[in-house]
Parts: C-alpha cells; structure tokens; sequence
C-alpha cells in the first residue's frame, strides 16, 4: 500500500469525475456525443491523439521490451512513430473531410451502406473488444500490485469510472481526460528520463555501458535477434504497427472531434512530436531499468525474479528516482493511463454499434437522433458489464495475446478497406466484403493456429502455423479478395460506385463543396 | 453522376496541380520513412552484428541506437516539411479552386 499514490488516485478520479459531469451538461446531440461537438483544437487532439496511444502497453510494456531484450525493443520504438506519418501523409484530411462520425461513414461513401457499414463496425469491434479486455486485464494486475486490491475489485472500478465517463461525458469527456492523462504521463516520462541521464552525468554512452554492465546477457543485448529472429515476424510486427495505428477505431474517431481537415493536419503533427518525443524516452527509461533495477535486492522476489514481472520495471525505476512520492506520482498516472485508454476504446465500441449498426443499418439512417444518443448509452453501459466479466474471467491471461489480436485485425481489416476505399476508383461493395471478411477470417484462424493460442493456451506441443503474428498474411488475403473481387465484379451497382469516385475524391481533396445545380 | 461544379473542378488546372503535387509528395515522403524502417529490420535478421557496432572508434553507442533515433527525427522532420507544404502549397491551390467554382 502506498498513501501517497492512493491519493493522487483519488485526485485523479475527482477531477475526472468533475470533468464528466461538467461535460454531461453540454452533450446534447449525437455530434457532441461522438464528435465533441467538432469543437476541440489541434494542438489539444494532438495530445488526445498522443494519449490515446501512449497507453500501459507503451509506457510499461515497451520500457519492459527494452529492460529484458534491449535493442530488439528498437522495432517497436521506430514502428510506433512510423504508424503516425502514413496517417498524416495518407489517411488524416482525407478522412476529416468525407466522414462525420466513424471511420465507416468514409467506406460508406460511395458503397453500398448497409454491408459495408456493418463490416467495418464488425472490423471495429474486432479491434476494440480484445484491445479494451488486454487494457483491462493489464490494469486488474497493475492495480493489484500497485494498491493491494483484489484482482475482481480493480477491474470492477476500472470499467465502472470508465462506463461513467463515457456514458454520461461522450467525447468531450473523453478527450479532457485523454488530455490531462497525456500531459501527466509525459512529465513523468521525462522526470524519469532526465533522473536516469544525471545519475548517468547525462552521457549516453555512459549509460550505454552501465546497461550491458547490470544486464545478465552483457554485450548481448545491444544485438539485435533475441526475440526477433526471422524476416516474416519482422515485416509481421511493422506491417502491424505502420498500417495497424491507422486502423485503430478509437484513434481515427479523434479525427471527427476537430472543426477541418487542416486541423486535423495539425492534430497528427502534433501526436507525432508527442509521440515522437516519449519513444525516445522510452529507450532511455528502459536503460535505466537495467542499470538501477536489475540487480536491486529492493526490487527482487526471494528466488531473484523482479517483483510484479518486468513490466514493472519502469514503477519500480521511480522509486529509484523519485522515492515513494514519485513511485506514488507514476502509479497513479499508470492508472490514470489504462482508465482514459478503456473511455477512448470504449467510446469507439458504442460508436460502432450505435451509429454504424443501429442508426444506419437497422433504422437505414431515418431514425431519431435522441433515440440513437440513448442507444449508444446504452451500448456503452452494455459494453462495460460485459468486458468487466469477461477481464474477470480472464485473469492471469497473456495480455500481449489480446492485444496483438486487436493490432492484426485493425490492419489486416480497418485500414486496407478504408485505403482502397479513398484512393481506388474501382474498389466495390463486393472487394470490400470479400477483402474485409478475408482479412478478418486470415487473422483469427492464423492467431488461434499460432504459438501462443495453439500452444501457450491450448497446450498442443507444435504450432499449426509457426509465426506469432499473422499481419502479413491476413493482409495479403485482404488486398487480393478485394482486388479480385472488385475487378471482377460487372455488377451496375459496381458500375455506379466507379462513377461515383470522381466526386468523392474531389471532396477528399478540397473537403465539402458548395452543391450547385 | 458529376454535377457541374464537379466537372469543373476536374478539369481545373489548379485542382490538377494540388492533386499531382500532393500525390508525389506524400508518397515519396512514405516510402522514405518505410524504406530506412525496412533497412533496420532488415539488418536486424542479417546482419545484427552491425548494429551492435559503436559508430566511432573507441565509442560506445551502438549503430542501432544511432539509426533508431535518426530514424525519429527523419520522421519528425518530414512531419514539418509536410505541415509547412499543406499550408504553404496545398491549402492555397485548395481556396483558388474553390474560389474559382464559387464564382
């Protein structure tokens, strides 16, 4: 237990919890639900936009990669920034000048809504219910240790606050949230860095050669191919992170929340030097987990194994810069992390449900916009019921399967079908349902068949199929169904949808046009 | 169906401008970024001692850790490059189009 992270904690939940409720009183139609109102700025989306990808998996996870790999965590610093320039060199004005809401509204363009839209909700909730239980089930374990909760208790009070942000402050809840969470975590990253570089006499390379010192492996780990070893796994993890980012439903919904494409241009310039800026931190912070942590007795179980497991090591290293209050700081902005990642994800969820499923595919778009706004609350408040029983059930379960699942499919279905879709004039409704379920289809059948369902969860002793991540491949059958499908298809519908490119792409480019006669 | 303003607008030689000036940039920005990224995992399977190499004699940091901040910065940078081109370049072109199916 630790007094002082518990009541920064509370700190925390109470301004969170004041920002909702001042947040419910302007909510009042779906595009303050969805979208808060188109009223948030760029540099402030940039920031949501960080945050939103600054999650636990970041912060601790990757700092976890580097403390027990080291340079094989590199990958994943570079891919992690890579992701944001094909979304602001591709994806970002394109998508802020043809959708409103979700990134469906962009695919729904000029094809066939009903299918479509039902397609990539199915896409979207694909990414965001494994994404949401990895958060989930990370946080009920993070929160154990840190605070000395239960397991069940701490995923309970995780998707409570969460279900409450979301269901009574919509978006622009989410996104101050999302904000202030972003801001405190990049302040800790950088006390922690700067703490790290003046116990090191900011030289890099002295801290270069105090890791290889302290780390069990020495020289070893400034080598690449601990982990990583084979071409296909490497082009796997960067397809996902450079294509899978863009994919992301709860990423590309911020793009709807600002006012035009060239603030959404600055949104993304402005996430990338955030982003940009704690990548660069991590590998330091990483460094010094293994010169400060690995060998302190402090840090150790009786059997010399790090307490809580690695991905603690970026909590413990604060203690060593900062003492208990610092521990306390970065503890809580642990959990201020996962709880505004869960609201993001959450939000995507009900957006897809509400406005994609419901409002477009059921009710064909006529429906009343009051009854859509309750339907997503609803959505929201089913969506938190159901994830907290299923974290509960999953205790204990790799987190890092969960979350490499969501990543896979966010790039192997989302983005490839919202790509063809902007830039392909002969992409049609039948492309984008064959090269989507494919997609979708690839990456859950090779996931289940691979080391660590087949294997790690299903106890076979070989993998059907032998690699970890499955993006490739499930790519791959995604762009040739959909190319495939779409050049064969001779339909009128296929005919018109051709016809209709031309006027979308002018309005990707110079956004809505004034209609004439 | 195009309506007019449509059609004018695909033939107007300021939309064909931005579109063509766009497209070369952003793609070659792209397969920049993609091509180092490519370059280090490439390394990685195949020649990981190398990147386990100090740069300058007697250094001690290694080829990876120097590529993998350069390749922050090239991606940072050209962040910039583009913001300024979109302001600079493309949202020109964008108003005059617009400017000119208006009238």
């Amino acid at each position: 237990m630790n007094i002082n992270a518990i009541v920064m904690f509370f700190l925390f939940v109470g301004v969170t919890l004041g920002i909702t409720v001042w947040a419910s009183k302007r909510t009042r139609t779906r595009s303050d639900f969805y979208a808060a109102g188109n009223s948030i700025g760029g540099m402030q989306n940039g920031l949501a936009i960080a945050g939103d990808f600054m999650s636990a998996a970041t912060f601790l996870g990757v700092t976890a990669l580097v403390y027990s790999t080291g340079m094989d965590a590199m990958l994943f610093v570079i891919g992690g920034t890579l992701g944001w320039a094909v979304i602001l060199l591709l994806v970002a004005e394109r998508l802020r000048n043809l959708g409103q809401y979700t990134f469906s509204d962009v695919v729904a363009f000029r094809l066939d809504r009903k299918p479509v839209r039902t397609m990539s909700a199915v896409g979207s909730l694909a990414v965001a219910i494994p994404y949401l239980l990895a958060q989930m089930v990370g946080a009920g374990a993070l929160i154990q240790i840190l605070f000395g909760l239960p397991y069940g208790v701490a995923v309970v009070l995780v998707g409570v606050l969460m279900t409450l942000y979301v269901m009574f402050g919509g978006m622009l809840a989410t996104t101050w949230i999302q904000t202030i969470k972003a801001v405190l975590l990049l302040t800790g990253g950088t006390i922690i860095a700067f703490g790290v570089m003046s116990m090191m006499s900011f030289s890099f390379s002295d801290l270069v050669v105090a890791a290889v010192a302290e780390h069990p492996q020495g020289a070893a780990i400034m080598v690449p191919g601990v982990i990583f070893t084979d071409m296909i796994t490497i082009i796997s993890i960067g397809l996902a992170f450079v294509f899978g980012t863009a994919g992301l439903p709860h990423v590309l919904m911020r793009f709807f929340t600002v006012p035009d494409a060239l603030q959404a241009r600055r949104s993304v310039a402005y996430a990338i030097g955030f982003i940009g800026y704690f990548q660069s931190l991590i590998f330091i912070i990483g460094l010094g987990a293994i010169v400060f942590v690995t060998n302190n007795p402090e840090f150790l179980t009786v059997e010399g194994s790090l307490i809580g497991g690695s991905n603690m090591s970026a909590v413990h290293l604060s203690k060593v810069i900062g003492g208990d209050l610092f521990l306390g700081f970065i503890s809580a902005v642990a959990f201020a992390t996962i709880l505004a990642v869960v609201s993001g994800l959450t939000l995507s969820a009900a957006a897809a449900v509400s406005h994609d499923i419901y409002a477009n595919v059921l009710r064909h778009g006529q429906n009343d916009r009051d009854t859509e706004l309750k339907i997503s609350r609803i959505t929201t408040l089913v969506i938190g019921l159901t994830t907290m029983a299923l974290a509960i059930l999953l205790e204990g379960e790799n987190v890092a399967v969960l979350a490499l699942i969501a990543l896979a499919i966010a790039a192997s279905v989302n983005f490839p079908v919202m790509f063809l879709s902007m830039y392909w004039s002969r992409f049609t409704t039948r492309g984008a349902l064959a090269g989507g379920y494919a997609g979708l289809a690839t990456a859950l059948i090779l996931v289940m068949l691979g080391p660590t369902v087949w294997v790690t969860v299903f106890g076979f002793d070989e993998p059907v199929f032998p690699y970890n991540y499955p993006t490739l491949f499930a790519m791959l059958a995604n762009l040739v169904f959909s190319f495939w499908f779409s050049v064969t298809d001779k339909s009128q519908r296929a005919l018109a949808e051709a016809e209709l490119f031309d006027s979308q792409w002018i309005r990707s480019e110079i956004g809505p046009v004034k209609e004439q006669s | 169906m195009l309506n007019q303003a449509d059609k004018q607008i695909l033939i107007n030689e300021d939309f064909r401008k931005l579109v063509r000036v766009r497209r070369r940039i952003s793609w070659s920005f792209l397969i920049f970024l993609l091509t180092l990224y490519l370059a280090f995992g490439m390394m990685s399977v195949f020649t990981p001692e190398v990147l386990a190499r100090p740069v300058i004699e007697g250094g001690m940091v290694p080829l990876g850790i120097w590529m993998g901040y350069a390749i922050l910065a090239a991606t940072f940078t050209i962040t910039l490059v583009y913001v300024w081109l979109a302001n600079h370049v493309f949202s020109p072109l964008e108003r005059k189009v617009i400017e000119a199916v208006d009238r």
